[in-house]
């Protein structure tokens, strides 16, 4: 009964053993893990601060004003409102309206 | 036999006293063997019990607490704010704390000190050798440089000189400049505010409770650069020395913008000479007075606008003074007339009506005399003022009394805005709500309909204010400094839309000179200046304003959108 009880107790200690390492190295990667995301929370938290400091500074009216003054007006022809069309029916209409207002121009032009 | 079988027991046992005390003594020994046991196993459990219970608290101890609990090892990677950031109204960063350097050096680690002191002449031209150099041979350590950036403490390293020492801190960043210069103020190296908002919000701006929620300001980053802008171009236009504006909401007291020319870039740490000359400086502000002069005689129904002051002398003798108007007016105008062609002596005239006692209660109850109310360190002082002979006279067109731009502009909210003295403020939904009423709804409403005929009457003093869409109304003020007479101070406060007031704008140049050059539209003609007057400057400048910010205030605003769709259509 004695030894039953020694194997019963060694065997209690070696269960708890292995379960407290268990619950230890579990618990070391879990801190480890956590300090490692912490950290690459705070280097982004970092990088978010400085990129928004950056957008703040770059969408300053002084800042846009100053780029509006730089940019080449030349590259960018005003298109006449004439010229945009919504879609390849919206340009088509107006296309066939513009063909016959023609022809009829044309037709004009002949009779007279 | 039961007898006989206990004889025969007996008979083998040599006592019967001792068989017991062996045996019990037997069991109790095994008993005691037991129980140490026993206990031994209550005592391994105990312990495995603790160590689980050990480590299950910091596994919830882990889950529950806040990341930055397991990140303090690590300084260099963690930035915790020390101080809280600064938005606009709509949310735009005004003000940051990041992450920056101060370069100390320790003399008694630099070996070369000839060598260190060409290395950094070559990286660093602006900075003073022949300082350095007797600093450093003072062997005392002492700041290179302070606040630098990421690439020059790139530069510094790349020198690899054991005595350069970077100290990691905090530094302020203004991403607008010198935008907000005197309203923002500035904080000192150890983050501590020195001026302005910074100052006064101090101890708000470093609750550790709240640094992740930006104070949130009633200014707006893009009104505040196009009043900027055309003041800085009115300074130029006009050659005047300074300029101020401040633009209001007359129902909250919110304040949008407020400029003082000239600034300051607030990101650099320098001995700084101007002040904020709308709510520090104190000035005599000549004819915009005479708009509390009238509605206080509207007031106490002492006239109405209508009503026909007679026989106005083109002089008056007060005490020792000689009182006159610049320009002839008709001997007989009206209450509404007097203020609409700004009036020196018609103005007099009604005051005289009015009496001391309820102009003194007046004055009294707008607490012009007294530092304006504000949520900045940066508040001007009246002048002392003793209602000696010929005060009444002389304060009823503005003059012989000081007080700073933001406590007139207050009171012009009120005059428009039904009669309730509201407080300026800075701090988004920070409005208090019990308001002083100074003067009732009719008179009000009287004086908001007086304020737009000085615009659009032919005889006004504010035509080129007359922005199409914004039913601009005001009252012009061209005065002298009250310490210098040759500094001349030309202020114009409007308000806007006058069919249901919404702002004021207050537009303020120092010194300014006529402009020769400048071709005004005055109802549309084209004309030169020849006058050195408000009218010719500042309300040149408010219209130019109010033209601009116009749009802008007008989002989301029915009734302007209605109103600007009305005239459109």
């Amino acid at each position: 009964m004695f030894r039953s009880k020694k194997t019963m107790s060694v065997t209690i200690f070696l269960i708890f053993l292995i379960t407290i390492s268990i619950i230890k190295n579990k618990t070391r990667l879990l801190e480890k893990e956590i300090y490692e995301l912490s950290k690459k929370i705070a280097i982004k938290e970092k990088e978010l601060n400085d990129i928004e400091l950056d957008f703040y500074y770059l969408t300053s009216p002084v800042i846009i004003e100053k780029k509006i003054e730089n940019l080449n007006y030349n590259n960018y022809s005003p298109m006449e409102y004439s010229k945009i069309f919504l879609d390849i029916e919206n340009f088509m209409n107006i296309h066939n309206k513009l063909t016959i207002l023609k022809n009829q121009y044309e037709k004009e032009i002949k009779n007279n | 036999m039961r007898k006989k079988s206990k004889t025969i027991k007996d008979s083998n046992q040599s006592s019967f006293y001792f068989e017991d005390y062996l045996e019990t003594n037997k069991k109790n020994k095994f008993a005691k063997k037991t129980n140490i046991f026993l206990d031994r196993i209550y005592l391994l459990f105990f312990s495995f019990f603790c160590l689980i219970l050990i480590f299950s608290i910091k596994i919830i101890y882990i889950s529950s607490n806040e990341i930055e609990t397991f990140n303090q090892e690590n300084e260099s990677s963690k930035f915790v704010l020390l101080r809280r950031d600064i938005v606009d109204r709509n949310g735009i960063l005004i003000s940051r704390n990041v992450k920056s350097f101060d370069v100390a050096i320790n003399p008694k680690l630099i070996k070369d000190k000839n060598n260190f002191l060409l290395k950094i002449r070559l990286n660093f031209p602006s900075l003073s050798i022949n300082e350095i150099e007797k600093k450093l041979n003072k062997n005392q350590w002492f700041y290179l440089k302070r606040r630098i950036d990421q690439s020059e403490r790139e530069k510094l390293w790349a020198l690899g000189e054991k005595g350069i020492i970077f100290e990691h801190i905090q530094a302020r960043m203004y991403t607008h400049g010198n935008l907000f210069s005197h309203i923002i103020g500035q904080v000192d190296y150890d983050n501590y505010g020195v001026s302005g908002l910074e100052k006064y919000f101090d101890k708000e701006l470093k609750d550790k409770k709240l640094l992740k929620k930006p104070i949130k300001l009633t200014l707006d980053s893009n009104v505040q650069y196009i009043i900027n802008k055309e003041l800085n171009e009115a300074l130029r236009i006009f050659k005047a020395t300074g300029g101020g504006a401040l633009l209001m909401d007359v129902k909250t007291g919110d304040i949008i913008s407020l400029v003082s020319l000239p600034n300051f870039n607030i990101n650099k740490r320098e001995e700084i000479k101007y002040i904020n000359k709308i709510t520090k400086g104190v000035y005599e502000l000549g004819s915009v007075f005479k708009t509390f002069t009238v509605a206080i005689a509207l007031d106490y129904n002492l006239v109405t606008p209508q009503s026909e002051i007679k026989d106005i002398p083109r002089k008056l003798k007060c005490s020792s003074h000689e009182i006159s108007d610049i320009k002839e007016f008709p001997t007989n105008l009206s209450v509404e007339n007097i203020l609409i062609r700004s009036s020196n002596i018609g103005t007099l005239l009604v005051a005289r009506k009015i009496g001391e006692k309820k102009f003194k209660k007046f004055i009294d109850d707008t607490n012009l005399l007294k530092s304006p109310e504000i949520q900045l360190e940066e508040v001007g002082n009246p002048i002392n003022f003793n209602w000696n002979k010929c005060k009444l006279e002389t304060v009823s067109f503005g003059h012989g009394i000081t007080t700073t731009p933001l406590q007139v502009a207050s009171i012009y909210a009120a005059l428009v805005n039904g009669g309730k003295l509201i407080k300026p403020n800075l701090i988004k939904n920070n409005q208090t709500k019990n308001y002083k009423r100074i003067i009732s709804e009719k008179t009000s409403q009287n004086i908001t309909n007086i304020l737009r005929k000085v615009v659009t009457d032919k005889k006004g003093t504010a035509s080129l204010a007359d922005v199409h869409g914004y039913n601009v109304g005001g009252k012009t003020g061209t005065s002298q400094n009250y310490k210098d007479k040759n500094d001349n101070l030309n202020t114009f406060i409007s308000v806007f839309p006058t069919q249901e007031p919404k702002y004021t704008l207050l537009v303020m140049l120092q010194n300014p000179q006529v402009a020769k050059n400048l071709i005004y539209n005055y109802r549309g003609l084209k004309v030169k200046g020849t006058r050195n007057e408000a009218g010719w400057n500042s309300v040149y400048v408010a219209g130019k304003i109010i033209e601009k910010i116009g749009p802008i205030l007008a989002i989301n605003n029915e009734e302007f959108t209605n109103h600007v769709a009305e005239k459109i259509n």
